[in-house]
Parts: structure tokens; C-alpha cells; sequence
């Protein structure tokens, strides 16, 4: 029990330097999960050359801005509609619409054309409990118009909710994974 | 544990011939602690005899031929929380107790030998009895009791202190004295720390607070535990607590004895709650679990040292409002225009899953104390932390169970402090304090990191003289000069990534003066003046992403220079006849650079949709504000409170109102306080009334809402004691909400998302040994 001064000073030194000698850690530079960097919506006709609609943002959430490419579809006429997802923020880049297609029941796609375009969208799938998913869809467009086709995706939806089958968005709910807006002009 | 707050207890021995007959007399003075007024009809009981008196006009008793033991003293007031006391009584023996009466009234006091530290300072406190009684909420809560503070909350779980306008980075929060270091620069983030632990939370409504770490730009919050009562029995309290709101228990329990070895208090608390519940539905995955532990160690070494070691533990698992968790801006919107959140769930549970924090702090405090002579004072002090945070999110490819932040951050502080007179008529306060911070992103949450990992380091010293207050005038001059340096690692946002490390360094200093003017024991007034400065924090420099719960993209500036305050602060207490107690507390702040969220006229287009980007800029602000307590007591069984509070925020640059500043709000409560009776004792009936007013000074471009509306909320609360044995019962019930009003909060940044609680009603058993 022989505690002087000297003895207490030297426990506050030693506490001191070992506090301020400790190294310091770098930060991980793991790879961002989840991420989504490309959207591919490839609008084929029965007859002629399909359109392909294209979100790119390779590095994610800020740094350079994202780089949206519309399309022209022509008049009345109906394309079967596929869409593709992938993280090219990695190297080799993974494919997103697998993920989403083993979590159908949670997700779905929702497109609405809007600023004057005329044009509609069906679903053309169907995850395990029946309810539309909208990887596939059908588009069908009506006479020459231009305006903007809306694409979400909404994680954990309420897919029983009324009208939500029918590509009705008000009442889904969840979150937001994807809302791209492509400029169309139809011809 | 009879509940002790900062109740001291002074002995003052006589030349009286030591003697085993019993003839010794017990007299002494029963004393308000917030105001001096003495006690009238108190009663005084020694435990083991029986023997008991009552006080006279002048809070004066006497107790005769007593013999010479050990007593646990027992006091009561009416409406004061019974207390009880251990003395060795010897010879004839005065004493003075000191009883909370005026509870509202008091400040916080601390004794450093046998020099009371008298402050100019301006501070209220919430007890041990408010603290025991609602248990059942957190720190932030307890401390909206004091007037003039307020509460930003992320729905009912989680709050921060808004004290004077001011919060988070701004406001310092000392547990046990030493700086809680953990991640506060989240609105989200609240502070860990179990208020059963306390003793008695203060509010240092200062302008400086330079005796204290951290980087306030003015107000401090103290959590202050109790030394362990010179007792060699084992004492010890549980409570329980149960709300109907949530179906939540709180079971609290401390034990303590002064041992031969050394004193020591071991305290634990548990809490569980379910989604609470608003008038119209539940509040999907709103449950809270919390496991604290805290132990505290006292030892006497030789005459000069006093030793203390502390250990406490904060666990918690937090959800977070389901129907709040949002992808976009058009999700905001849709959940802003909906009346029932979505993911309502028409059934109570207690199940909590994402998104949830979970949040883990330690913190192990080391303390020594020589007395080089009673008024000479040198304190040696060790505070360690470690706090971790996870937060998780709805994630898409079944990681949910993976944070989506996961943060490890550890703390060192180390002080050593003087206190003591100089000359014959002054006293000085001095210290150099260390503080080291690190904080790391944990590997593995597969999500960009919200803010850097950093390490900070600050050495700080401060000189605070002050008169040793013998007459009507207490003077104080103060100033602080701190030295930090910050070390940033991080990737760069472009690809290819790229580590960069940056450093920066901030030299900040303070000055305060303070002036205290009490001519006699009806008024007292308080002066304060002080500049000071805080250093960027890195979230206000670095942190890049999305906020999940508003929906915008914040970012940093990395070039911000140091906030410049100048705070004045006046503050008049008034007892007129000792019926009506006054207290009024004016104040100016003017702050330089004061930094904040400034929206953009940019949005920026991601996969998701365009956010609106909210960059941090400095600009010139000025915060004003009133706090208005008035007391009154008509007759011995009555009293009535109400407390008024407005502040006031500018954005001096952009000419709008700064945003979270709180609201207007005015509160009432009436008390009827019943006379003891044989059996029940201390049994008391409170109906409290508050109306909270429109925050109507900001502008729609300022937030996705307009605040909401007034709302006025009305409670009931009730309680009794009954001594069993040598053991008190106390059992109370608190209803609040009683009109299940549905209402919003300006200040709850749930409020785009759902209602407020409902009804809510505790019931609070107190068993004290």
C-alpha cells in the first residue's frame, strides 16, 4: 500500500505514451454490396431491330454522374421487354437479375409513361405465389408520341395491395432500389 | 438505499465529555437545499430506538438522551422524498439536513473537501426520485424536465438533449466526468448511458463551461453518481417499472456497502420493450432491449488519497419505425401523404428487426484525489471508451443480418487538475486535459462508409480564478486554450480508388467571465459572459451518403474553419415570502461560421432517382431564447409550477430561421401533497398540463415538411410510501397522454412517417433496503 506520488505520475506517463504510440488502422476497401451500376431494358418487336434502353453510373453513388440512354420505338407496336441488372463497380462484374429473380416474391418492377408518351406495360412473369415481378414484361405503344418511361424497382412491396398487380405503384409501399426515368419518342 | 442526493451532511462536534451514559442530545436545523428555507413540521426518527422529533418554524429539532451507537436517521418533509442517513453519534451532536423540497429550484453543487465550488454558472438538476420513478425512459427524456431543454428524437427510442437551441456536436455530456465519447454526430445517435447510474443529471446552462472536455459551444450535460454513503451495512434498491404503452418492464437494481476494504456499488439495469403503440395503430418494429451494468469502487488511502475506480456497460438493441426505412425521394413523399405508415402491423410484438441499431459502450474511469490540505486539491484522472455501433438496414441478398455501419470508436482521456485558494481570497481551478479518439469503419458491412475512419488527438489547459465568496458578490475569469489535430483515412469516391490520408490541425481557445450577486436569501443573479470556439467535427467535414431517414445526400467540407460563439447569459431567481420562487434566465449566443445542412439547387441522379444534396457551409447565426420557471405555494399541501421556454434561431446570412430549433412550449403541473398518515406517508396526486406551439419559423424550401401543428397533452401522476420494517415501499403510477391526443413533434424526425405515442400509463415499484 506504499502509493507516493512518483508511483501514481509514473502509472499516468506510461497510460501516455501508450496511448499515443498505438498504430492506426487503414480503412477496408471492400467491395459495395447491393450496388447496382447498370440497367439494360431491351425493348425487341416481333419483327426488326430491338431497342435498348441503358442506365450506366460504373462507379456508384457520386464521383461522375450516371449516363442515361433513351430510345425510339416505333408506332403501334408491341415489344417484349426484358431487363437486365449488373454491378460493374467490380471486376468481373456480377449479375444482379439472378439476385433479384431468387427474391422474386420481394421484388417487382413498375413502369409508367408519363409527360405524353403513349404507351403500356404488362407484366409478363410471375414470381412463386403468382404476383407479377416485371423482369419480362410486354410494351405496347399507340400513336407517334415522345415523353418518359419510368422504371422502379421496389424492394419488400406490398404485392397484395390493391391494384399493385396491375402495375399499379400508389399503394406498394417499400423501398425504392431503382427509379430511372428514359426519354421515348415514338414514330 | 435511502435516496441521498446531493444532501451533505454536516457535522459539527461539541467539547463534550465523551461519556457511555445516555445523555447525549441530538439537535439540528431541517433545510431546503435549493433554497436555504428552513423545514417546518419535519420529522426526525432514529430507526433503531424510535426515538423522534418534530421541527419547529425555524426547521430546528431535538432529540434527548440518546445513547451513544450507530443510527441510521431517518427524515421526512412533506413532499419531500423520506431520506435516510448514517452517523455515529458520540457526544451531543448538531446536524444539518439538507431535503430537496424544491427540487425544481435546485443547481448542482459540488464539494470539494470542505470548500463548497460555488459557481456563477447557472444549472438545474432532475433527482434521484424523478430519476427512479421514470426509469422507464432514456437521458434525454428525463432531462426534458428542466426548463429550456428539449429533446430531437428518431421516434420514441432513440433522443438527444437540445439544450438552448443547441445539440450533438454542440453540446458536451460528461458521465461520471469524463467526456462520453461515442458516436454523437448522428441526429440519430443517442447518448449511452443508463440514467440509473446517476445520482442526479444536470444541466450547466453555461456559456463557456471551460473546466470540461469536449467541444460545447456552451451548455454541458453532468451525470453525476452518488458517493457511496459512509455506511457499513449493505443497503440497496430495486425498482420496477411497467408500461402499458409497448408492454415494457424496466427492473432496475443497486446494492452498496461500506466495506472494510474498500466501498463499492454494483447496479444493473434491464429493459425490454414492444412496438409502441400511437391512438390509431401500432408502431411496427419500435422495440427496445437494453442490458447496463455499472460498478463503482471508492477506497481512502492513508489520510491525502481517495481513490475511485468505475466500470459501466450500455448495451442496446434499438428498432427503428419500419415504414420510415425509404429508397427515394417519391417514397418520402407517398409516406409523408399516408396516414398509417406502411408495414403497419395490426398486432403487438416485441420482435425488433431491421432496421435497428445495436450499440455497446464501455467506459472504465480511474480516479485519484490529494489533499494536500483541505483547500488544496490535486486530482489525477483516467477515462477510457469503447464504443461500438451497428446499424442495420433492410438489405436485398439476405444481409440483412450484416450492418450496413458498423463503427468501433476508442477514447483516452487523462487529466490532472488543481484546485485550491491562492492568497486568502482567491480561489483558482486549473487543469490539462488529453484526449485521444479513434474511430474505424469495421471491415465487411459491404457499404461505403458514411464517415472516415479518423484519429483525433487534443491537449487542452484552463485557468479558472474566482473570490472566495464571503459576501453578497461572487467573481469568476476563465480561459482555455486547446490544441487539436485530426488524421482522415479514406478511399476517393472515383475509380480507381485511391487511400488518401489527410491531416488538419485547429487551435481553439475560450474566455469567460461570470458574476454572481445574491444580497440576501430571497434574489439571486447570475452574469455570464464568454467566446469560445469549436473545431469541425469529421462528420461535418467528411461524411458522404445517403440519410436513410430523410432521403437527401449530405456531404462535407473538408476547408470548414472553426465556429465562433460569443454567449450572454442572465439569469434572476426570486423567492417572494417564500411562497413564490421565480427563476428567470435571458440569453444571447452569436455565432461565427456556425455550420449546417445548407440544401442545394442541385439534385443528384443516381439508380435510385435524384436526391437533393444537403452540403455542409458555414454562415453567421444568432440564437436567443427565455426560460421561465415560476413556483408556487398557496398552503403547505399545494404547490403549482409552470415553466415557459421559447428560443429563437437566425441564419443571420441567408436572413431565414435556422432549422431544429425547437418549439414554444409551456408547461403546468399542480400538486396536492396528503398529510402523512400512520402507515402511507408521502402520498401525493400531480395533474400536468404542456402545450407545445407551431414551429412556424422556417420556410417550406427548407424542409420536405412544414412543421406540424400545436398540440397540447395532459397527465396524471400518483404516489405513495410505506415503511415495512426497516424498508421502504414506494409504489407510484404515472399516466401520460390521458387524452391519447394525435399529434406530431417538430423535433421527432419521424414525424414525415407517423404519429406520436398514445395513452401511456407506469406503474413504479420502489423497494429501498
Amino acid at each position: 500500500m506504499k502509493l507516493n506520488h512518483k508511483f501514481l505520475l509514473a502509472i499516468f506517463a506510461i497510460l501516455f505514451i501508450s496511448i499515443t504510440s498505438c498504430k492506426d488502422k487503414d480503412p477496408d476497401d471492400g467491395p459495395v454490396e447491393e450496388l447496382i451500376t447498370n440497367l439494360t431494358y431491351t425493348l425487341t418487336p416481333i419483327s426488326g431491330d430491338p431497342v435498348t434502353l441503358t442506365f450506366v453510373d460504373t462507379d456508384g453513388d457520386g464521383g461522375n454522374d450516371p449516363v442515361i440512354a433513351g430510345g425510339t420505338l416505333s408506332a403501334n407496336t408491341t415489344y417484349i421487354g426484358s431487363i437486365e441488372l449488373r454491378n460493374e463497380s467490380v471486376t468481373p462484374g456480377e449479375d444482379i437479375t439472378a439476385e433479384i429473380f431468387a427474391e422474386d416474391e420481394d421484388h417487382q418492377f413498375f413502369f409508367s409513361a408519363s409527360n405524353g408518351l403513349n404507351a403500356t406495360v404488362t407484366y409478363s412473369d410471375q414470381d412463386g405465389d403468382g404476383n407479377p415481378v416485371g423482369l419480362s414484361s410486354t410494351i405496347t405503344t399507340g400513336d407517334a408520341s415522345s415523353g418518359t418511361l419510368t422504371v422502379t424497382l421496389r424492394h419488400e412491396p406490398n404485392k397484395s395491395g390493391s391494384g399493385v398487380a396491375d402495375g399499379e405503384i400508389a399503394n406498394a409501399g417499400g423501398e425504392t432500389d431503382i427509379e430511372v426515368a428514359f426519354d421515348i419518342s415514338i414514330q | 438505499m435511502p435516496s441521498k442526493h446531493i444532501i451533505f451532511l454536516i457535522l459539527f462536534f461539541q467539547n463534550i465529555a465523551f461519556g457511555q451514559n445516555c445523555n447525549i442530545t441530538i439537535t439540528g436545523y431541517i433545510l431546503d437545499k435549493g433554497t436555504n428555507i428552513p423545514l417546518e413540521f419535519s420529522n426526525v426518527f432514529l430507526e433503531n430506538t424510535g426515538a423522534g422529533a418534530v421541527t419547529n418554524e425555524q426547521g430546528f429539532f431535538e432529540i434527548k438522551n440518546v445513547c451513544p451507537d450507530e443510527y441510521h436517521i431517518r427524515v421526512s418533509h412533506i413532499g419531500c422524498h423520506t431520506e435516510e442517513h448514517f452517523a455515529k453519534i458520540e457526544k451531543d451532536t448538531l446536524i444539518k439536513f439538507y431535503m430537496s423540497h424544491h427540487s425544481e429550484l435546485l443547481d448542482e453543487v459540488v464539494i470539494h473537501g470542505s470548500h463548497e465550488d460555488n459557481s456563477t454558472e447557472v444549472s438545474q438538476t432532475v433527482n434521484r426520485a424523478d430519476i427512479t420513478e421514470e426509469g422507464n425512459k432514456n437521458l434525454s427524456d428525463l432531462l426534458e424536465n428542466i426548463t429550456g431543454v428539449s429533446v430531437i428524437r428518431n421516434g420514441s427510442g432513440i433522443s438527444k438533449p437540445v439544450i438552448h437551441g443547441l445539440f450533438g456536436n454542440r453540446v458536451t455530456i460528461l458521465n461520471n466526468g469524463i467526456t462520453q465519447s461515442g458516436q454523437q454526430w448522428g441526429n440519430d445517435h443517442a447518448p449511452e448511458i443508463d440514467p440509473f447510474v446517476a445520482d442526479h443529471l444536470s444541466v450547466v446552462k453555461g456559456v463557456g463551461s471551460l473546466a470540461y472536455g469536449g467541444n460545447s459551444l456552451g451548455s454541458v450535460v453532468l451525470v453525476e453518481p452518488d458517493n457511496i454513503q459512509e455506511d457499513p451495512h449493505l443497503h440497496g434498491e430495486v425498482n420496477y417499472i411497467f408500461q402499458t404503452n409497448g408492454l415494457g418492464h424496466t427492473l432496475n437494481s443497486s446494492i452498496e456497502k461500506n466495506g472494510k476494504w474498500a466501498a463499492w456499488r454494483l447496479t444493473g439495469t434491464f429493459k425490454k420493450q414492444g412496438n409502441s403503440r400511437t391512438p390509431n395503430y401500432f408502431l411496427t418494429n419500435t422495440g427496445k432491449e437494453e442490458n447496463n451494468f455499472a460498478f463503482q469502487l471508492e477506497k481512502k488511502l492513508k489520510k491525502e488519497w481517495r481513490t475511485s475506480l468505475y466500470y459501466s456497460l450500455f448495451n442496446t438493441k434499438i428498432g427503428i419505425l419500419r415504414g420510415s426505412h425509404i429508397g427515394n425521394l417519391t417514397d418520402l413523399k407517398q409516406a409523408i401523404d399516408r396516414d398509417e405508415p406502411f408495414f403497419t402491423e395490426d398486432k403487438f410484438s416485441y420482435n425488433i428487426d431491421a432496421p435497428r441499431q445495436e450499440v455497446t459502450h464501455h467506459l472504465l474511469k480511474f480516479e485519484a484525489k490529494y489533499f494536500l490540505d483541505e483547500e488544496k486539491i490535486i486530482k489525477f484522472k483516467y477515462g477510457g471508451q469503447l464504443n461500438n455501433r451497428d446499424e442495420f438496414d433492410i438489405r436485398r441478398g439476405a444481409v440483412s443480418d450484416k450492418p450496413a455501419l458498423s463503427l468501433s470508436l476508442f477514447s483516452h482521456n487523462l487529466e490532472t487538475a488543481y484546485n485550491g485558494l491562492i492568497g486568502d481570497s482567491h480561489f483558482l481551478k486549473t487543469g490539462i486535459q488529453f484526449e485521444m479518439t479513434d474511430n474505424n469503419n469495421n471491415p465487411g458491412t459491404g457499404v461505403s462508409p458514411l464517415i472516415p475512419n479518423y484519429r483525433s488527438y487534443q491537449t487542452s489547459s484552463y485557468w479558472i480564478i474566482q473570490n472566495d465568496q464571503k459576501g453578497n458578490w461572487l467573481y469568476e475569469l476563465g480561459a482555455r486554450y486547446s490544441l487539436k489535430q485530426l488524421t482522415v483515412k479514406q478511399f476517393t469516391r472515383t475509380i480507381p480508388r485511391k487511400l488518401e490520408v489527410l491531416q488538419h490541425l485547429f487551435q481553439n481557445y475560450a474566455f469567460s467571465g461570470g458574476l454572481k450577486w445574491k444580497p440576501n436569501s430571497h434574489i439571486k443573479t447570475n452574469f455570464n459572459i464568454g467566446y469560445m470556439l469549436r473545431a469541425p467535427e469529421v462528420n461535418e467535414m467528411y461524411s458522404f451518403g445517403l440519410h436513410q431517414g430523410v432521403s437527401g445526400i449530405e456531404e462535407g467540407s473538408r476547408d470548414l474553419s472553426s465556429e465562433k460563439s460569443v454567449k450572454a447569459l442572465l439569469s434572476v431567481d426570486w423567492n417572494v415570502k417564500e411562497k413564490l420562487f421565480i427563476q428567470a434566465l435571458g440569453y444571447y449566443q452569436n455565432i461565427q461560421d456556425y455550420i449546417f445542412l445548407q440544401p442545394q439547387n442541385e439534385f443528384r441522379l443516381t439508380i435510385r432517382g435524384a436526391f437533393p444534396v444537403f452540403l455542409y457551409e458555414q454562415t453567421n447565426a444568432n440564437i436567443s431564447g427565455l426560460d421561465f420557471l415560476l413556483k408556487y405555494e398557496p398552503q403547505r399541501h399545494w404547490n403549482i409550477i409552470a415553466k415557459y421556454a421559447i428560443v429563437r434561431g437566425y441564419d443571420l446570412s441567408n436572413n431565414i430561421g435556422l432549422i431544429n430549433i425547437p418549439s414554444d412550449n409551456i408547461s403546468s403541473a399542480i400538486t396536492y401533497t396528503f398529510e402523512d398518515g400512520e402507515k402511507w406517508k408521502s402520498s401525493f396526486i400531480t395533474l400536468n398540463g404542456s402545450y407545445v406551439f407551431q414551429q412556424n419559423r422556417i420556410t417550406q424550401e427548407q424542409d420536405f415538411l412544414l412543421p406540424p401543428d400545436d398540440y397540447f397533452l395532459l397527465g396524471l401522476q400518483m404516489g405513495t410510501s410505506v415503511e415495512v420494517g426497516e424498508s421502504n415501499l414506494k409504489i407510484s403510477l404515472r399516466a401520460e397522454n390521458i387524452l391519447n391526443q394525435t399529434y406530431r413533434d417538430y423535433l421527432n424526425r419521424l414525424r414525415y412517417f407517423a404519429d406520436e405515442n398514445g395513452v401511456n400509463f407506469s406503474l413504479n415499484f420502489g423497494w429501498s433496503f
